[in-house]
């Protein structure tokens, strides 16, 4: 038999041997299709402000915008503060604004390991840990905020959901299967590695800077 | 990896004059403990929480054939290559196949414990195929040639000075006394090779039946950069990290990042589907995982089953007084605390893990912080009836004890010999009314404490007397 | 009521005041104690070695002598966990005796749970005064959950200052057979112990549980500090403490 068959086979030997009550009941296919939530936080909090919070906590910067035709003036803005260079690779929905007229360089592609600041969209945000989600897809490049120095994410202010339960039943909502990543990312990387010492800029980005816009 | 657990108590011995790890140890008891305490105190249904986390484990544990099932199914159809392996060379065999199969020179790794159990690293590079650990600390245990001391710190029990030295020797570059310039230096050594690595592997923390996916979980962005950047992703994992839906997984990851490093959620949770997508311009083309049954299905079936539950957030290490003072390498295989204490037995044999078992005050910190409310003291104890039953316990122990029980279920023997043991005690303690020294059983106790003197006359003999004036 | 005390043997043959000032705050409540004279051990010393069939053999035994009282109360977290959470598991192969478990367990208290939550004592006549710093013990803490009530009964004693210690409910590292076994760890972990107990600088350390008493005791004496008192609560409350009952 193979290897698959006979670790089956010992799973379901052992179960019969053990004594262990199911006290949630129910087969693993019902459990899948109702797929029901289990207890979730009680606090109550606004979830724009509990995500600015959260934000916040994580070391990620934080701006907001009315519309996306103030991004690059938003993204100029931050560049210049923390003197940034001015080259960005983004995903190539962002690529057709108005970065000109700030004399920003923008490339829609997916990044390289010589970028120094992406900048990407979200597919919505989580307030209860200050948490971006992103869907890996044809235009959504997964490598974007993973290779930059400076990841810069915008936000939809309507997506900011409550919980991670939430983002899933978005995603159950509005994609036909999950793409092949999902990324929940909640601030710039970091480590605590060498003698617990908190310290940014692991592997991935050192900056996340999030534009909440409407 | 080998298992050296039989010397755990002169390894102990040794750990507790290291006066360098004892220095880490404290800081990293600090950390752990103190952010872990803060986030929970935050979350105000924390018990309600942790006990639907308990019941969701054990349900999935409970039909964990078919969530497998379901999970092979859906991760095939998403383009996964599923495999199944029945012991560490069978895991090992399986992913040096992938690489030649793929003409892998060079593997990318991001922290796996099943990794370590199966000693993947150095089969791999037998084979002639290089393979960097990227996860810092497992990076720093690298190029150190050591083993993890700890589940989710794997390199806890090296100074900064410690690391200093190692990187200026491997890089070859001026010494950093700083951790901040010693990390920054990690990630540049290291970025070339996520960048031009053929294959990644990686972990899984959990397995996600619903969508057939699997999720890993860092801090650091290599497990995105290993799952992302090469064009063969392998994924090793165990059966039991099952978890049946999305809703399953987000209810785990309000508990592990707050029970593992304190934090309300790690940078990155990245869940994964199959291989890159048509028209996806970034993602490996393939993915393989491969699934390891190696002593799960024993406990499974075993009184140790409960310790499936686990979710490897290593607060049951973080908060339990034997480890916070000996560390991890003293356990002697790969999971350390008490957590350790139950798999290194339970999936090595009892009689390769004698201490491990024993080594516990029982004060079950252990067990109150645990995230799925594993009763560890309980399965300790489980495991010290195994070593009964088989005999393995030390002559000292099994006479002692043999003496002790006749002597005490024998009431007006015992009434007679407490009697003499008390006034001798007292006599033995002298003016100080302590004894200094103890041998046969006891002198353990008196190297290092005294063991205050009894004061005289037993309880019993007080009591009746005062009864019989009346 | 009819109060059955089990004065564990470790406080028997090791020190007796703490039976003697158990004893005592239960009469001062009007309880009629009963002691029952074949008693020794609550069996743990076994359990915890793995020698199941001992420890119930103990089981019964304390089942059977304390088969006709109304409480039974334990100067200890340690023994009283054992007997309150421990037995029926235990004797899960006999129905009777699993019945019977049931029962003791739950008129089983630990001496400080009985004085506040069963007696309600609100005042006490003791000669102890100072300064004290409490230990959780580990099985009175997360066994049964004794925590504010040691702190509740001292709260009520007049010429008694409580300075709370940093961890004070982190093991002291006895462990019954731990602390002789791997006697080297034990006595690191009560050494930090005692570094907590003495920042407090506290006249006493007084906890609930004898074994843990003796292993700081022993620490604390072999560092050379002969001043921080080590005390049961039984003693604070009544004054009866230590070689003084001789």
């Amino acid at each position: 038999m193979s290897a698959r068959e006979n670790i089956l086979a010992r799973i379901r030997s052992a179960n019969k041997v053990a004594k262990n009550p199911d006290v949630i009941g129910g087969t693993a296919v019902d459990r899948i299709k109702a797929h029901p939530s289990s207890p979730l936080p009680t606090l109550d909090w606004e979830n724009e402000n509990h995500f600015k919070l959260r934000c916040h906590e994580l070391a990620s910067s934080l701006d907001q915008i009315d519309s996306l035709d103030h991004l690059p003036k938003a993204v100029n803005r931050y560049l210049n503060e923390n003197d940034l260079p001015k080259k960005i690779v983004c995903w190539p929905e962002f690529a057709d604004l108005n970065w000109s007229d700030e004399n920003l360089q923008m490339e829609g592609r997916s990044a390289v390991g010589e970028d120094k600041v992406g900048l990407t969209g979200s597919y919505c945000a989580i307030a209860e840990t200050g948490t971006l989600v992103m869907l890996s897809g044809e235009d959504q490049h997964a490598t974007t905020s993973l290779l930059p120095e400076t990841h810069i994410a915008v936000v939809s202010r309507s997506r900011i959901l409550r919980t991670m339960e939430e983002a899933w039943e978005l995603i159950r909502n509005e994609t036909e299967s999950v793409p092949r990543q999902v990324n929940f990312i909640s601030g710039p990387s970091r480590t605590a590695d060498i003698e617990m010492t908190l310290v940014y800029g692991a592997h991935g980005p050192y900056r996340v800077h999030v534009i909440i816009t409407e | 990896m080998e298992i050296t657990s039989q010397q755990f108590k002169a390894v102990s011995s040794s750990k507790l004059k290291d006066a360098k790890l004892q220095k880490a140890l404290k800081q990293a008891k600090g950390g752990f403990v103190v952010s872990r305490a803060k986030v929970v105190k935050e979350l105000d249904n924390f018990e309600e929480i942790r006990q639907a986390a308990s019941d969701v484990r054990d349900h999935c544990l409970a039909h964990l054939d078919s969530y497998l099932e379901e999970w092979e199914r859906r991760a095939q159809e998403a383009g996964t290559v599923v495999h199944w392996a029945e012991s560490y060379e069978e895991l090992n065999s399986i992913v040096v196949q992938i690489a030649q199969d793929n003409q892998v020179k060079k593997i990318i790794k991001s922290k796996s414990m099943v990794g370590e159990e199966t000693g993947l690293n150095q089969y791999v590079e037998g084979h002639g195929i290089e393979v960097k650990e990227t996860d810092l600390g497992e990076y720093i245990i690298q190029q150190a040639g050591e083993h993890p001391s700890h589940i989710i710190a794997p390199a806890t029990h090296k100074s900064k000075d410690d690391v200093s030295e190692l990187f200026a020797e491997k890089h070859k570059r001026p010494r950093l006394d700083d951790a901040e310039k010693l990390t920054h230096e990690a990630r540049e050594i290291l970025r070339p090779h996520f960048l031009d690595a053929d294959m990644g592997i990686t972990g899984a923390n959990f397995m996600i039946a619903e969508t057939g996916s699997t999720v890993i979980v860092t801090n650091e962005g290599n497990g995105r950069m290993t799952t992302t950047m090469p064009r063969v992703h392998v994924a090793i994992s165990s059966i039991e990290k099952c978890l049946p839906t999305l809703d399953d997984f987000a209810l785990m990851m309000r508990l592990l990042p707050r029970s593992a490093t304190g934090q309300v959620i790690s940078n990155y949770v990245s869940m994964t589907t199959g291989p890159k997508r048509a028209g996806d311009k970034d993602g490996p083309e393939k993915f393989h995982v491969i699934i390891l049954d190696v002593g799960r299905t024993r406990v499974l079936g075993s009184e140790l089953r409960d310790a499936l539950r686990c979710i490897r957030c290593g607060a049951c290490m973080n908060h339990c007084p034997v480890y916070q003072n000996v560390g991890g390498h003293a356990y002697g295989w790969v999971y350390p605390g008490p957590i350790g204490s139950v798999l290194t037995p339970a999936y090595n044999g009892i009689e390769n893990a004698i201490d491990l078992p024993n080594a516990a005050t029982m004060c079950n910190q252990c067990g109150v912080v645990c995230p799925v409310k594993i009763p560890l003291p309980d399965l300790m104890r489980k495991l010290r009836e195994k070593q009964f039953e088989k005999k393995l316990k030390s002559n000292m122990e099994h006479w002692s004890l043999r003496l002790w029980a006749y002597l005490a279920l024998r009431p007006k023997i015992y009434s007679i010999v407490t009697r003499v043991m008390a006034r001798i005690g007292r006599i033995l303690g002298g003016d100080s009314r302590r004894i200094r020294r103890m041998i046969i059983v006891g002198q353990d106790w008196t190297k290092n404490r005294d063991m205050p003197a009894p004061s005289g006359r037993t309880f019993r003999d007080i009591y009746l007397n005062k009864m019989n004036k009346r | 009521m009819r109060v059955g005390l089990f004065v564990t043997c470790l406080a028997d043959v090791m020190r007796p005041s703490i039976g003697l000032a158990t004893l005592e705050l239960l009469k001062r409540e009007g309880c009629e104690v009963i002691f029952p004279e074949g008693q020794t051990c609550c069996g743990q010393p076994a359990y915890n070695s793995g020698d199941r069939h001992t420890a119930q053999e103990f089981a019964r035994k304390v089942i059977s002598e304390f088969a006709d009282v109304d409480y039974v109360v334990i100067p200890s977290g340690s023994c009283g966990g054992m007997v309150k959470t421990h037995y029926e598991e235990l004797l899960n192969d006999s129905p009777e005796y699993r019945a019977r478990a049931q029962w003791l367990a739950a008129r089983t208290y630990e001496l400080t749970d009985f004085l506040v939550n069963v007696l309600n004592v609100d005042s006490f006549d003791t000669t102890f005064q100072g300064s004290i710093t409490y230990h959780d013990s580990c099985a009175g803490l997360r066994e049964l959950g004794i925590k504010k009530q040691p702190r509740k009964l001292l709260d009520r004693l007049n010429h008694v200052e409580v300075k709370e210690m940093s961890g004070p409910e982190q093991c002291c590292g006895f462990g019954g057979a731990f602390s002789v076994k791997y006697g080297d760890i034990s006595s690191r972990i009560v050494d930090l112990k005692c570094d907590d107990i003495e920042a407090t600088e506290a006249d006493a350390v007084v906890l609930g549980d004898l074994g843990c008493m003796m292993n700081i005791e022993g620490k604390l004496r072999r560092r050379g500090n002969h001043k921080t008192k080590v005390l049961h609560i039984a003693e604070v409350l009544t004054g009866l403490v230590g070689n003084e009952t001789e």
